[in-house]
């Protein structure tokens, strides 16, 4: 596959300004643009990484250019959730979507490892998706746990953060120029994590209805902090209350901004 | 004897409707219960999650969010959000092992006294039976 | 238009974490880890997620300065003044050969820091010990 992969970029740099993705050199892999005329047997699927961050940054300093890039799915969702943001803008951009292998998408738990092409103007997918993978054993088994196991599983894990804002970093849908987390009135400068967890209940509330489980929380994290058990989680209520999954479809605006007539609420209000 | 817990509540109380029903409260002499500390915000829906989380950090046991009702909104739809908001974070309490029902939104109009009365004294109570905030979590 | 990622390692403490340069038309816009590298493996402290903070800052020393002239513009009346490195390195040997010809070698004390190379911090202890005549070296990670 990565190698109908190299073929379809460089056939497509002919027209595009640049195609984003992983470039392998001696000293490692990582996101780069390709131009025309780059070697592209250095184009790699892998290690991961937010590519779809790299996109807004380049369609921001470049405003008329058209770039293109290769995506898995979590990529692809991340990137609806940013152009409903307006970080990203889907007329100039072209998708070349990767599946990725049912190892991968089990090692993600992800439920979707196929990038879809339909929001996206132009966009091509390459390789047969697999069947997504079962949720997090952790995220299932939640409703038979009780309070006191709850706090005290979060409270060991919150206790491990060393408040390298890694998670916040690294998430794509993290583009706040004025971040909550880092107004002192939230979240105390100089003291770790206390015992209730402002920095990480903050960032789950946060992540209502922009989560889009592309791990990369997770994977940065120094102290292994299961982050993506409690925005599972709260991705689940936003779809379950609000009917919404992000990164599935362009056309649906962000439904917490929104007015109850133009995303109703599942749920008795009075 | 020991004596009873008194939870200490924080409410976020809406400037046109809940602020003014608890207002009207106090003048009719209906009895609400003490442990309530009133904050006025402009709209419910000013109410950010990050200053209800800030209400628990800082020791509150109960925290309660008073609006107008859906459809009377100073602001037509600031309401709204809140509705949306506030059961997102309840479960999100829940799911990190904070008693949900530390949080509660309810709507109680200006002309509402004896709502607001009646809405504190329950909502006092029911946290009252949960217990201290800081058995639960530290603060 | 040029957007690369340089691979680095981070300046600041001894782990020494793999981390990228995120380089957009030869200026840096922002960091990623390393996620291939034996000691960090794709993770940072807050210090690697800012390491490059430093580059662009307005503070940033450029040349050397000397501190001299009579404006009270600090508290001691003195002000920095740019200076070229032969004047710095011509002073600091000045002051340091009559501190030490007054004083005697164990009155100059050296530290060094762990933002230093290795290869800097083997110069500066064998300018002391050599070269001036102390044991007196200290390093920021002992204190």
């Amino acid at each position: 596959m990565i190698e109908e992969i190299r073929a379809h970029v460089a056939e497509k740099l002919q027209e595009l300004d640049g195609v984003i993705g992983l470039r392998r050199t001696a000293e490692g892999t990582a996101p780069c643009l390709f131009r025309e005329g780059d070697d592209l047997s250095q184009l790699e699927l892998d290690p991961r990484y937010p590519l779809a961050s790299v996109v807004s940054l380049l369609q921001k300093r470049y405003p008329e250019a058209r770039f293109g890039i290769a995506a898995r799915g979590c990529d692809a969702r991340a990137l609806v959730e940013m152009a409903k943001r307006e970080q990203v803008d889907p007329d100039r951009l072209y998708l070349l979507g990767v599946v990725c292998t049912a190892e991968e998408a089990e090692e993600c738990h992800c439920t979707d490892p196929a990038p879809d092409p339909a929001p996206w103007p132009q966009a091509e997918v390459i390789g047969t998706p697999v069947e997504g993978a079962p949720p997090n054993p952790i995220v299932a088994a939640y409703e038979g746990t009780s309070l006191e196991e709850r706090r005290m599983f979060w409270q060991g894990q919150f206790l491990k953060c060393i408040k390298c804002y890694g998670c916040r970093n690294v998430c794509p849908e993290c583009f706040c120029e004025a971040c909550a987390l880092e107004d002192k009135v939230w979240v105390e400068p100089g003291v770790l994590v206390p015992p209730f967890p402002m920095f990480h209940l903050i960032r789950a509330m946060h992540m209502s209805g922009r989560c889009v489980a592309c791990r990369q929380c997770e994977l940065t994290c120094p102290a292994h902090i299961p982050l993506t058990v409690l925005y599972d989680l709260i991705r689940r209520d936003v779809e379950d209350l609000l009917g919404y999954v992000p990164g599935a479809d362009i056309t649906v605006s962000p439904p917490l901004s929104l007015t109850l007539e133009d995303a109703p609420l599942r749920m008795e209000l009075e | 004897m020991s004596e009873p817990f008194e939870p200490r509540i924080v409410a976020f109380l809406c400037n046109w409707c809940s602020y003014a029903g608890a207002d009207n409260a106090g003048i009719a002499r209906i009895p609400s219960p003490a442990n309530i500390l009133p904050i006025r915000v402009m709209c419910s829906g000013r109410v950010s999650p990050e200053m209800i989380l800030r209400a628990f950090r800082s020791g509150a046991d109960g925290v309660l969010v008073l609006g107008c009702h859906i459809g009377e909104c100073h602001y037509t739809s600031g309401n709204h959000r809140t509705a949306k908001r506030i059961p997102l974070l309840r479960n999100l309490l829940g799911y990190v092992g904070i008693h949900p029902d530390r949080l509660r939104l309810d709507w109680v109009s200006s002309a509402e006294a004896p709502k607001f009365a009646q809405v504190t004294q329950e909502f006092v109570e029911a946290v009252r039976t949960l217990g201290p905030i800081a058995e639960e979590v530290g603060v | 238009m040029e957007y690369q990622n340089i691979a680095t390692t981070c300046i600041y403490c001894g782990a020494g974490c793999g981390l990228y340069l995120e380089v957009l038309d030869g200026e840096i816009v922002g960091v990623l880890p390393a996620k291939e590298h034996p000691v960090s493996q794709g993770r940072l402290c807050i210090k690697g997620w800012n390491a490059t903070s430093f580059v662009y800052h307005p503070d940033r020393l450029k040349t050397p300065l000397i501190r001299r002239g009579d404006a009270p513009s600090t508290s001691s009346g003195h002000r920095f003044e740019e200076a070229t490195w032969d004047e710095a390195l011509t002073l600091v040997a000045e002051r340091l050969g009559t501190v030490k010809a007054e004083s005697g070698a164990n009155s100059i004390a050296f530290l060094s820091s762990a933002k230093c190379t290795n290869e800097e911090n083997y110069l500066l202890q064998k300018f002391a010990r050599a070269v001036i005549g102390t044991n007196n070296v200290d390093h920021c990670a002992r204190l």
